[in-house]
């Protein structure tokens, strides 16, 4: 069975992740029935990618919160899992409707994405003392909110921009401008 | 220092310059130091965001989510307050596979015309399995016609599937077996009551989601 989606790098198997993949579509469908236990080895195996997720696109205050939120959302939606692809692609497309779902409420939306060059000033003004010490994680935090989630599904899950336009509601030349200022902000907090 | 060049460095980088375009911005990184020293830095950006470690949360979430879907912390199953016997279940779930079976029949195209006899050729498929397990007959009939319905087009499935089709039948019926032979001992048990019949509706579930994939790609 063919098992790919087109632009989500986390999407490619090897034989081993097939056998996982099997198995959890397995877990999938005992947990569809009401199998507490199933579920729980799904939210093991998955809380790790999920919560980073999370925490990268809406920052750590809110990140618990969300995960949860992400988790009891999936329990709901088990149902209309096929296993037309991983459970774990699955779930983690879900995950990011949730994050945006969750970002108005949050109030983190701190305007219209700006797709102007002074995001990097704000980006390099911002952490005053600890910036040349700030992880790269911990700066990917600092940037504003749309370079900083174009980024995330970009770089780290492996969208493409004509996916994360679709996700975000923006055409796919602002998620490509928005990268690009993410990554040159980044440079900043590479490793000397 | 930023030119005309820096702001199209991370199309290049990402592959999704025209051909003009590219050969234009290769022609510029060869003669500007900075273009090639900011190349090099998003792509280790790049890279860095490639190898980013997944982190757990630093509290356990799960006691929290169990409680939120209605799980205890250790996720065992919710015990209802009210029990149904067997035979209720079971005509519970011949119900549900009735409505199921109806609609893998009529997708698989078989529905308008009486049961044809099975012609099988060679050794019957090894995902028929009728009889696993001794139960109401009313399921077991229609468990054998969704097995009857996916045999017929089994041979258009590939090998994949069959595998895990295969593995996940056998993973319920060994629950289905299980509950059983639990509710031999405790036939009141509300719980093993609930779960043999979520394993049997799975049963059908899974049988008619496979006899519809076999048929969809007819």
């Amino acid at each position: 069975m063919e098992l790919t989606t087109p632009g989500v790098a986390t999407l490619r198997r090897d034989p081993d992740q097939r056998a996982l993949g099997d198995a959890e579509t397995a877990d999938a469908a005992l947990a569809a029935s009401g199998d507490g236990r199933a579920f729980e080895r799904l939210y093991r195996a998955h809380v790790a990618r999920v919560h980073s997720l999370v925490r990268r696109m809406v920052g750590p205050d809110h990140a618990d919160d969300i995960a949860q939120d992400v988790f009891v959302r999936a329990w709901t939606k088990l149902a209309t899992f096929r296993g037309d692809a991983a459970f774990g692609t699955w779930l983690h497309r879900l995950a990011v409707n949730v994050i945006l779902a969750r970002r108005t409420t949050l109030g983190t939306e701190r305007g219209r994405y700006d797709d102007s060059a002074d995001i990097l000033d704000g980006v390099a003004g911002r952490p005053a003392a600890p910036e040349l010490s700030m992880d790269f994680e911990e700066a990917i935090g600092w940037l504003p909110d749309g370079a900083r989630r174009v980024f995330v599904l970009h770089d780290i899950e492996g969208y493409r921009h004509e996916e994360i336009a679709d996700m975000l509601g923006i055409v796919p030349g602002t998620s490509k401008s928005q990268l690009h200022h993410a990554r040159m902000a980044l440079r900043r907090h590479l490793e000397r | 220092m930023k030119d005309q060049w820096t702001d199209r460095l991370s199309e290049y980088l990402d592959d999704e310059l025209a051909p003009p375009e590219r050969t234009a911005l290769e022609a510029h990184l060869a003669v500007c130091e900075g273009c090639r020293t900011t190349l090099d830095e998003l792509r280790r950006v790049v890279t860095n965001a490639r190898a980013l470690d997944d982190r757990p949360p630093t509290a356990d979430l799960w006691p929290a989510v169990a409680a939120r879907i209605g799980l205890s912390s250790r996720a065992r199953p919710v015990v209802r307050r009210f029990s149904f016997t067997v035979p209720q279940l079971a005509a519970a779930s011949v119900v549900l596979a009735l409505l199921s079976g109806g609609a893998a029949w009529l997708i698989v195209g078989r529905g308008t015309a009486p049961t044809p006899p099975v012609v099988t050729s060679g050794p019957a498929p090894a995902l028929l399995n009728a009889s696993a397990y001794p139960g109401d007959a009313r399921f077991d009939a229609q468990v054998a016609d969704l097995e009857r319905a996916l045999a017929r087009g089994r041979g258009r499935l590939d090998t994949a599937t069959v595998r895990v089709i295969e593995r996940n039948l056998r993973i319920i019926d060994r629950a289905i077996r299980s509950a059983q032979s639990a509710l031999a001992a405790d036939p009141a048990n509300s719980y093993l009551n609930l779960h043999l019949a979520q394993e049997m509706r799975r049963k059908l579930e899974l049988l008619r989601q496979a006899a519809t994939l076999a048929g969809a790609r007819s």
